[in-house]
């Protein structure tokens, strides 16, 4: 996702734009770039890195200009360079362009120019609609009719913002697809793929339609269509909501909207390139030990990534939470650390890290923050590419690493001879499958998902129960349940129970189980008298089951039913259902969902 | 932006309560639906309604006229005869200068601000919106499917499993002038318009986490009246409100102007007084009561978990709970609502279609408008009684004697 802007007044508007990438920062911000218009010239400059971190080494802010565009992006994947990112430049200079979205016939319209003897310097979709409407200019002598030529020929969806040293004071900006709105006010207007851009400047919003193209100036703004060029007339809007509201697009929290967002982050985790997957899998099959790291829900996550490495690489990988690493692990030359944080800010990461290079062993991360400390850090880092994570409780970065670990794990298995050719493509098939199994439970399970929350919410205590990977799964649901509905809930290995954790259970203590598919017989057996310990004491039992375990269901009256998936994927659904069962109780008893009492984003401190 | 509410026609499932009034005009805690929907909307920035009325429209127009009281330009459009939503939301097609628009069941009641969600979502997505809720029981209504961006991409009929249950329509939609185009090849269907409008992938979803009900049967006024209260943080008490001595208030309840609570009475929050109530000795008001305006309560009386509309005389010595009574009911000394059966078995209500469960065990009775309902009466669980009827006094007749 990506978010541009443009800004034309009356003076220097450049402080002016500069704020409204910062404002659409949370869009992302791996790359940003301003391209402004001053004394009848373009002038751009950007590069890789947040919009603050692009500043302090590009100095935007010292730009001048009365007419300006702006562009903030997260790359989910690929290269991520300072000629990759916007704005573009036509190559005389005068058309310069922001874009969100996606050219389809790019390739085409690119050989076509390069026929015509246009050199291109990035390789983005973007660049070929600079040079289209530097072309046409050229023909036409019109920007307008330069603008609608080029935009005529694209394929795909997309919204643009350009600037020219051919009409200063005007931006030209079109929609197709991807959101654009324009904020009108005196003597100055914007335009911007959210309002989240102008809101300290004006609440006059004017959302274009698809199809739709605007010229914006500083006394005003022309919006028409593109088939006819006729003229639009559509009444602003006055924006009540707060930029908050439209950031969560459409979602009560962001914990929800990140919950949703997980059938995409399964995509991107799964297209996190397979050289980087390898290079990993290299990395451990020569390491003397490798550790696994990471500290609260990714110490989960690495110890769900412990039974992948021991079950399908047959490595046992010694897993230890940051906080204790110091005093724990014994690392040295030879050995390899993998560290695993969504904001690679965690303070009790980098220090373990920090102790781990010390000790001259190798280092390398699992991070979705580009350009944060850990990545910066540790000798070998994986971008997981989910997309900013708002909610200080984690649930789609979470899911994304323990994906990363499970491709790692598979590619070390096939190494070892311990997965054959036929296993490992049935595994990729199974996580391709899952991104709309995931989208489909989401939709169809909330309901019941609510419901039950709504019901149990009253008890106090509570046990998460499962066996083998369903135990750090376990921990991980009740984690979450703890940070969001501030009850007691602990996850417990259920073969634990009759050595010491049954004494607690009695009406009060409610217990959930997550219980393996049906095809893992002995799991599963192994769960069901741990959950038939439980209800031979009196213990209220939930359970998150799948809708093809027969037994299971005559069981426990309380529950919710999973769709049937391949057994090597089911612990993701397991996952995500029980992140939704956390919203929704910490929703019914009304707790301060996207950020608990007590708790921080990342925490930075020791 | 303007915003259409439509609120032409007769509820049957409401009776009998709608019998003399429009769907929007039934009061929980103390307002109409109508007004708590004409709030939201002004506060969303929404001032310019367009009314589809046709039923009952005069107590509507009374009440709110051209809206200035609520802040709110009002304009009415009849839809006579009434002949579905998307006729009468074709009638509106020339008043809305062919601008996007809102789009309002007038059965709707939310809590908290949905609609600038909506207008959030359409501005972010361009395509038309629709709220989306997750009520616990979703029988009634189509299921969504959303994709990524919060598109939907499917409109399924309710699945019989319980276990599965989707977010589905909340009864507020964002439109764009073009869906007249898409309601003209639907032939004014508009549940067609929206299949049509989601199969073209015009359609987003915003999901309302806030409170939600679709007012659909009576006993969901009771279940609506304890939303609204569920939120009340504090006792508000009008200046003008005389309390008596030893009268005990607990809990956020709310007592509006003139209105007088003798002493002895025990008002437990949350719990509605409206303006110029009078409330005998020794009465007791528990949780979720909503006494509408100038009424009297007699002597000894006990109210709980009810609506009352206003303009209602309770003869002392009664018992009224978990039940809605319309407006300016008369009801004797010593009249009882039982509200539970003896096996808590869901209690049946005796509806147009038959007796239907209302899924609670404890239901009392459902009592239309200027109802007179004489001394010693005892009401069964999931008793309806039609707006003017007559019940007489339960006396022994003098002749008798």
């Amino acid at each position: 996702m990506c978010g541009i802007s443009g800004v034309t007044g009356t003076g220097n508007i450049v402080q002016i734009l500069y704020e409204s990438i910062r404002s659409l920062e949370y869009r992302g911000y791996d790359s940003c770039g301003l391209g402004v218009v001053h004394n009848g010239e373009v002038a751009v400059r950007k590069n890789v890195g947040g919009v603050e971190e692009v500043n302090q080494r590009e100095h935007l802010t010292s730009m001048k200009g009365n007419a300006g565009i702006a562009h903030t992006r997260w790359a989910t994947h690929g290269k991520v360079t300072q000629v990759n990112a916007h704005p573009h430049v036509s190559m005389d200079g005068r058309f310069s362009v922001v874009h969100n979205g996606i050219i389809n016939n790019y390739q085409d319209i690119r050989q076509e120019l390069l026929q015509q003897g246009v050199q291109f310097v990035s390789e983005t979709d973007t660049e070929v609609m600079a040079h289209l409407v530097a072309l046409a200019y050229a023909e036409f002598g019109d920007v307008e009719d330069a603008f609608l030529a080029a935009v005529k020929r694209l394929e795909g969806s997309y919204a643009f913002c350009m600037v020219t040293a051919a009409d200063p004071e005007a931006i030209y900006c079109v929609r197709n697809g991807s959101p654009l709105v324009l904020g009108l006010s005196k003597g100055r207007n914007f335009v911007a793929s959210d309002v989240n851009a102008f809101l300290p400047h004006t609440r006059e919003a004017l959302f274009m339609d698809d199809g739709e193209y605007a010229v914006v100036r500083p006394a005003g703004v022309a919006l028409r269509r593109i088939a006819d060029r006729t003229e639009v007339r559509r009444k602003p809007l006055h924006i009540e909501w707060d930029a908050e509201t439209s950031r969560k697009g459409g979602y009560a929290h962001y914990m929800l909207k990140e919950i949703f967002e997980q059938p995409q982050t399964l995509l991107n985790a799964l297209n996190v390139p397979r050289a980087e997957i390898e290079k990993y899998a290299q990395l451990v099959q020569d390491a003397r030990q490798t550790y696994l790291m990471g500290v609260g829900t990714t110490h989960y996550v690495a110890l769900t990534g412990q039974y992948f490495f021991s079950q399908l690489a047959g490595r046992l990988l010694p897993t230890v939470s940051a906080d204790e690493f110091e005093d724990l692990a014994v690392v040295g030359p030879g050995d390899l650390l993998i560290s695993i944080s969504q904001s690679g800010e965690t303070y009790d990461t980098r220090r373990a890290v920090a102790f781990a290079k010390a000790h001259g062993a190798r280092t390398a991360s699992i991070v979705n923050v580009m350009g944060s400390s850990l990545s910066m850090m540790t000798d070998d880092v994986i971008l997981q590419g989910s997309g900013p994570e708002i909610c200080v409780v984690s649930t789609k970065a979470a899911l994304a690493q323990m994906v990363i670990l499970l491709r790692i794990a598979l590619e070390l298995g096939r190494r070892a001879g311990r997965i054959d050719t036929a296993t490992y493509k049935a595994y990729y098939a199974d996580l391709e499958a899952l991104p709309s199994v995931v989208q489909d439970a989401l939709n169809e399970r909330s309901g019941a998902v609510r419901n039950l929350a709504d019901r149990v919410v009253q008890y106090r205590n509570w046990l998460v129960l499962g066996r083998g990977i369903y135990y750090p799964i376990s921990l991980e649901a009740a984690l979450k349940m703890k940070e969001v509905t501030y009850l007691h809930v602990e996850g417990m290995p259920a073969g634990f129970l009759k050595h010491g954790t049954l004494a607690l259970v009695d009406e009060t203590m409610l217990s959930l189980f997550l219980l393996p598919p049906v095809e893992e017989k002995v799991l599963h057996e192994q769960s069901l008298s741990a959950l038939e310990e439980v209800l031979a004491r009196g213990g209220p039992v939930l359970g998150f089951v799948f809708e093809n375990d027969a037994r299971a269901k005559a069981l426990i009256s309380d529950r919710i039913e999973l769709p049937v998936v391949p057994r090597t994927v089911a612990p993701f659904l397991q996952l995500i259902m029980a992140q939704l069962f956390a919203y929704f109780s910490a929703l019914k008893l009304g707790r301060s969902i996207d950020k608990p009492r007590n708790l921080a984003k990342s925490v930075t401190v020791g | 932006m303007k915003a259409v509410i439509l609120a032409a026609a007769r509820s049957e499932r409401l009776l009998p309560f709608t019998e003399t009034r429009a769907k929007p005009m039934i009061r929980v805690a103390g307002r109409t639906i109508l007004e708590y929907m004409g709030a939201a909307l002004r506060d969303a920035g929404i001032v310019d309604l367009l009314l589809v009325v046709n039923h009952k429209r005069e107590g509507i127009q009374r009440a709110f006229e051209h809206g200035h009281n609520f802040g709110l330009n009002i304009e009415y459009v009849v839809q006579d005869p009434i002949d579905g939503i998307g006729a009468g939301l074709r009638r509106c097609e020339s008043e809305l200068d062919g601008e996007p628009f809102l789009l309002v069941y007038g059965d709707v009641l939310a809590t908290g601000q949905p609609f600038t969600n909506v207008l959030q979502q359409h501005g972010e997505s361009g395509d038309a919106v629709a709220a989306l809720s997750l009520p616990p029981s979703s029988s009634e209504f189509g299921n969504v499917y959303l994709d990524n961006d919060m598109r939907i991409t499917r409109l399924v009929e309710k699945p019989s499993d319980p276990h599965l249950s989707n977010y589905v329509f909340a009864g507020i939609y964002l439109l764009s002038p073009t869906v007249f185009r898409v309601l003209d090849q639907c032939g004014n269907d508009i549940e067609q318009t929206y299949q049509a409008l989601i199969r073209e992938g015009k359609m987003h979803g915003t999901l309302w986490e806030g409170g939600w009900i679709d007012v659909r049967r009576p006993w969901q006024i009771l279940e609506a009246n304890r939303m609204v209260m569920d939120l009340w943080s504090r006792a508000e008490i009008d200046a003008s409100a005389r309390l008596e001595d030893n009268v005990r208030i607990e809990g956020a309840v709310h007592i509006e102007a003139g209105v007088v609570v003798s002493s002895g009475s025990v008002l437990k929050g949350p719990c509605f007084v409206g303006r110029g109530t009078f409330i005998g000795n020794n009465t007791l008001i528990r949780e979720y009561t909503s006494l509408g305006p100038d009424s009297v309560v007699g002597y000894g009386t006990e109210l709980k978990n009810c609506v009352l509309f206003g303009r209602s005389t309770l003869g002392r010595l009664s018992f009224i709970g978990d039940s809605v009574i319309g407006e300016g009911v008369h009801l004797g000394s010593g009249v009882t609502t039982v509200n539970v059966h003896r096996d808590w078995r869901p209690v049946e209500v005796q509806t147009e279609e038959g007796a239907v469960s209302s899924g609670m065990s404890k239901v009392g009775a459902f009592i239309g408008d200027d109802v007179y309902i004489g001394a010693r009466h005892v009401l069964g669980p999931g008793t309806r009684i039609r707006a003017g009827a007559v019940v007489d006094d339960l006396i022994t007749q003098p002749s008798l004697l």
